[in-house]
Order: structure tokens, then sequence, then C-alpha cells
């Protein structure tokens, strides 16, 4: 694949990075916006509550203070000369107020004093009143902290009438000496602090407005937004990498598979010339000696073999690719009569390539339900490549033997080996191990892949020791029936049986 | 007679209330005596009084009742019967005690008042400050105050 057709595909997702970019970026101004105009809607709605709530507080203490005053001249009015039970009433009614002194205009040494409350909290500053009346003089001191409760009713009302829930609410308390006045950004809204007028300079009103931006993390609609785009990002760069990497993996079979055509085309060309060679030269050359055409039909025969052999690896990989149209007939296969069998049919063509065969066959296997065919190709390919990947010592064996869970194959040679990089990959389709001398070697890179297949297919694995340059040992590992199972294993029928091969 | 017997019961029984009412509030100050005494102290020391005391007149105007003995108006020869008629330059002849107060009130700083007072007809400029209670009327109030609420006998004066 080309490299410009590689970048466009990540165009789509270039594009939809900067979709939402500009969404992210969008989403983040209006909800920076909406919390700018709630913040200074919460601050300006405290500042005003604070006011207006620390004005009615000083009215309502006016008030009080007024209605005290009144309220002491109308007892006068009634009783002309005021004693001390008269005092005593008008002090029990404005609870506020801790001592009183009444002082007469006529006679000033008459003068009446209640105290009505004991030294409670003597700490606390008392302030000092008073007011003429038409006879005399009131003198009181009182608690503003008692003042205070007297007014604080008023803070129950909101400033403001609420017509929604929308609307800020402000939390309205009245404080004592405060550390500041004025408003204050908190994390999670605004305070505004408001004096209070005399008497109570002490004390301030304190407006707190909540605001849902104030928070930050998750709550907050403008962090959320960029929390989503971030993830949304990152799930635009993870499509991306996955596409690229399909991509990747999609040029790599192509290569392998364009390799396989160059190789099947020359495996196939190769001993179609030989037989052709062999077959002109038998039909034009009658001064033949019989041992001459002997050695030429044994060399076409091998090269037919060779021919029929690639064949049907490439039919049998494709079939069972595709896993539908070929089915596996099991049958019960002694495993040491397939092993022997096959060893001596290929005898002579591995000792014509100068080949040593250890043959180790254990006498006890027991009898197993294997599709013969496959088997057999499976070891077959394995000889095969041990034979192909040879250098100078020309040394094959062959074992075959069982464990207590599985029944095994065991192809050794001391040929070139395979390197620890390759392993992994040389049961892949159209995968060939890299040497120097590839190219030299026959085949198309499908025989491992056709043997781990047919493995599958029996529920079995295949094993591989090998070291560069001392040899590569192949373990076909089928799991062991013992001789009284008659019945095929159920994950044998993977594969659906349409008919027997013959 | 019926009416008159019951009138009679009503108001017996009225007193008795009262009387055991008294009996039961005989210390009527719960603040310790040398509290009040404090306090007393505190809210009159340095207060200033006029040692007079007024009668509106109907409809209007201001006449003066009755002076305290040896008080500031004393001293400065305001008589009872004198009629206001401007206080520091402002006109009380239509003033109630409520605005009398109020220029007392406003005076409070210097303390000094000059009065036109009308007696027998004859204008009459009366210059007068106001005093701070002495020492001996607070102890009196003092006294009177620890006699009455705490049921302490005045103490021997020195």
């Amino acid at each position: 694949m080309r490299r410009s057709d590689r970048v466009s595909i990540l165009v789509p997702f270039l594009i939809i990075s900067i979709g939402l970019g500009v969404l992210a970026w969008r989403s983040y101004e209006l909800s920076a916006r909406l919390e700018d105009g709630v913040n200074t809607l919460a601050m300006q709605y405290a500042g005003y509550a604070a006011d207006i709530t620390a004005r009615r507080v000083d009215s309502a203490v006016r008030n009080g203070i007024f209605d005290a005053s009144e309220e002491w001249q109308q007892l006068e009015r009634k009783t002309p000369n005021p004693d001390s039970a008269m005092l005593e009433q008008w002090l029990k009614s404005n609870e506020w107020i801790t001592t009183a002194i009444y002082v007469p205009d006529s006679d000033p040494t008459n003068s009446i004093f209640v105290s009505e409350k004991a030294a409670d909290n003597s700490t606390a500053p008392k302030l000092t009143r008073e007011f003429y009346t038409s006879s005399g003089l009131v003198r009181y001191t009182y608690d503003p902290a008692r003042l205070v409760e007297r007014v604080r009713p008023v803070l129950h009302q909101q400033p403001l009438m609420q017509r929604s829930e929308t609307e800020p609410q402000a939390q309205l308390a009245i404080v004592s000496t405060p550390s500041r006045q004025g408003e204050a950004r908190l994390t999670e809204g605004f305070a505004y602090v408001a004096p209070l007028g005399p008497p109570l300079q002490g004390y301030s009103i304190r407006a707190f407005v909540r605001t849902a931006y104030g928070t930050s993390g998750w709550e907050n609609a403008r962090y959320f937004s960029i929390w989503v785009s971030v993830v949304a990002l990152a799930l635009t760069a993870l499509g991306a990498y996955l596409a690229m990497r399909g991509l990747k993996r999609e040029a790599e079979t192509m290569k392998l598979r364009g390799a396989l055509i160059a190789n099947v085309s020359h495996e196939l060309r190769t001993p179609l010339s030989m037989i052709r060679l062999g077959a002109e030269t038998l039909k034009r050359s009658s001064k033949l000696t019989e041992k001459q055409r002997g050695e030429i039909e044994d060399a076409m025969l091998r090269e037919v073999l060779h021919l029929s052999h690639m064949v049907e690896n490439v039919l049998d990989v494709a079939r069972m690719q595709n896993r539908s149209t070929k089915a596996l007939a099991f049958t019960p296969v002694r495993p040491r009569d397939l092993v022997t069998s096959l060893v001596s049919t290929y005898e002579s063509w591995i000792k014509s390539r100068g080949f040593e065969i250890a043959l180790q066959v254990e006498e006890t296997v027991d009898e197993q339900l294997w599709d013969r065919d496959s088997v057999e190709r499976a070891v077959l390919n394995l000889i095969d490549n041990a034979v192909k990947y040879s250098g100078d010592i020309k040394f094959l064996a062959i074992a075959l033997r069982q464990s207590a869970e599985h029944v095994v194959i065991e192809v050794r040679d001391r040929g070139i080996g395979i390197a620890a990089a390759d392993i992994s990959r040389i049961f892949d389709p159209y995968y060939r191990a890299q040497f120097s001398d590839t190219q030299t070697r026959r085949g198309a890179g499908l025989g491992l892949t056709l043997v781990q297949q047919i493995m599958v297919s029996h529920a079995g694995r295949v094993e591989v020791e090998s070291t560069p340059g001392i040899g590569s040992t192949f373990r076909l590992l089928f799991p062991r029936h013992s001789a009284s199972a008659t019945e095929p294993v159920p994950s044998l029928n993977v594969l659906p049986e349409i008919g027997s091969r013959s | 007679m019926r009416v008159r017997i019951y009138r009679f019961l009503v108001v017996a029984v009225s007193l008795l209330v009262v009387s055991a009412h008294a009996d039961d509030k005989k210390p009527k100050c719960t603040t310790p005596p040398a509290e009040c005494e404090r306090i007393i102290r505190q809210m009159l020391s340095g207060r200033r009084y006029l040692g007079v005391q007024l009668q509106e007149l109907t409809p209007a105007g201001l006449v003066v009742k009755s002076v305290v003995e040896d008080g500031p108006a004393d001293r400065a020869n305001l008589r009872p019967g004198d009629r206001f008629m401007a206080v520091n330059g402002k006109p009380t002849r239509d003033a109630n005690i409520q605005d009398f107060k109020q220029i007392l009130t406003d005076a409070k700083e210097t303390g000094r008042l000059w009065i036109i007072v009308q007696r027998e007809g004859i204008l009459k400029k009366i210059e007068l400050r106001m005093e701070p209670y002495t020492k001996a009327q607070i102890d009196k109030i003092v006294a009177q105050h620890l006699a009455e609420a705490h049921a302490i006998a005045a103490a021997p004066q020195p």
C-alpha cells in the first residue's frame, strides 16, 4: 500500500478531531460565559441582600429602642409617680434591657433603680442609652447580643421575592466582629459583609449566595466539557492507531501473498519443465540405454510426486482455512503402522538426498482416531522441511512414543535451525524464514501452516525447539485416547463430515 | 346591699393577694447588691441635672412646678410659677415638655442654659448650668435602692 493511501485514512479522524476540538472550545467558552454571568449575578445579589438586610436590621433596632421608650411613656402617663414595680414590668417586657434607673425631675434623690439580670455575662460589652420623659429621665443599659436576637427574625425574609428556584438565594446571618467587610469570593459562592449602624457597630450582616459554578471538578460544566472532549480525542486517537495498525497488517499480508504467487509459479514451473524435458527426451532419443531410461522415468516420477504434493498442500490450506468444503474422516489408525509405512514409502527418496534415517517407534502405542491422510501429510511436511533445510550434516530422526496424555510424533534434524525471531511466525501462511539462500530452497511457505491446522483439527498442537546452526525438533502432540475408546471425541466434530475421502 | 357586700369582699381578696405577692417579692432585685451599687454609681456619675420640675399648660406652654432644693435651678433663682418664654434662643411659648427635653439634649455638650422666664408679668433672663449629681445624692439613691430592693439598711455615712 502506498504511503499516501495510509495517510489518507487519517483524514476522517483528523476531521473528527478538529470538529471535536471546535465543539469543546465552543462549549467551554459558552459555559465560561454562563459561569461569569451566574457569578456576577450572585455577587451583585449578595451585596444587595447584605445591604438591604443591614438597613432593615438597623431600622428594626431603632424601632425596638423607640418602642421601649414609648412603652415607658405610656406607663408613666397611667401612673404619674413611677415606682420600682413599674420599672420592673417595663424591664420584663423588654428583655434586652438589663438595668434601668429612673430619675424624676422633681426629686433626683428619689430615683428608682432596677437590675433585672444576674451578673451572667459580665464580660459582654453593655451599651447605655437614655431618654427624657415628661417627668424625668430614664437611663438604661442593655446587651447588644440580646438586641440582635430580638431582631433576628428579619433575616428569615429574602430581600427579593423568589419567583423561581433558579433565582439566587442568599443565606443571611448576623456575624460579630468580621475579619473583613465587603465581598469575598469563596469556593462555593460569594459572600458579602455589610456593617450594621449604631448601636450595633460590632455586628455585620453576612449574605452568602451559593453558586453551582463555584465548585471545581466534575460538577462544574466548564471542566466537564473539557473532560468529555479529552475522552473523545483519546477515542479518536485510538481509532486512528487501530486503523493504522490494520493497514500495516494488510500491507504485510499483501506482501506475503505477492511472494506466494512468485513462489508458487516458480515452484510449479520447475517440475513442469523437468517433466517436459524428460518426456521430450524419452520421445526423441531412441538410443537411450535401459538404465538411462529408468533414471529419466524416476526423475519424472519424482517431479510429479513433488508437484502433486505441493498442489495438495496449497489446496488443503485453502480448504482448511475455509473450513467448509473438506471434512476430515476420523478412522481408527495404528500410529505405528502409519509412521513405518510412511517412512518406508519415502525412504528411498530421503536416502537419495544423502540422509541418514533413525527411526524410533514404540511398539505399545494405542490405536487412535485420526484422519490418516492428514496426519501423513503433516509428518511428510515435517520430513520435507527437515530435508530442505539441512546443511552438511544430513541426519533425520523420526520417533513415535506416547505419554500419559499425548501421542507424540517427533521429527528431528541437524539442519540450519530457525532463528528465535522467526519461530513465532513460521506457522503464518506464506511466511518463509529469512535465510541467505531462501530463494534457492523450494517451497511455498504453506507446509507448517498446514501442519498446524491439521493438529488443531485433531485437538493437538505443534511444539518447536530449534537452535540456529544445530538443528530443529518438531513435535506433533495428539491427545491420547485409550484403546477402549471407540467413539470420536466430541471436540473432533468441529469439522462437519460431508463425505469421506477415498 | 348585697352588691356592697360583694364589692367589699372583692376588695378584701385583692388586697390579700397583693400583700401576699408583695411578701413573696421581698428581695426584688436578683443582682448582687455590690453589683447594683457599682452600676448605679457608674450610671449616675457625671450625669448632670437641672433640678426643676415642669408642668405643661393647656393648650401650650411650660411652667415651673417645683424646684429641687439646693439644686442648680434653685441656686439660679428659678421659682415655681415661672413660665419659660425662650430657652437658648428657641421660643418655648408654645412648647411642650418633649421640646424642652430636646433642647436639653442639644445643650448636653456645654450644659449651659439661658432661659427667658415670665414671672408675674415681667420677663427675666436666667442663666444656669446643669450640674453633676453630688456624691451625697448618689449615696442616697444607692442606699434607697439597697433598702428597698435588697432589704439592707443604709450604712452609716461617714
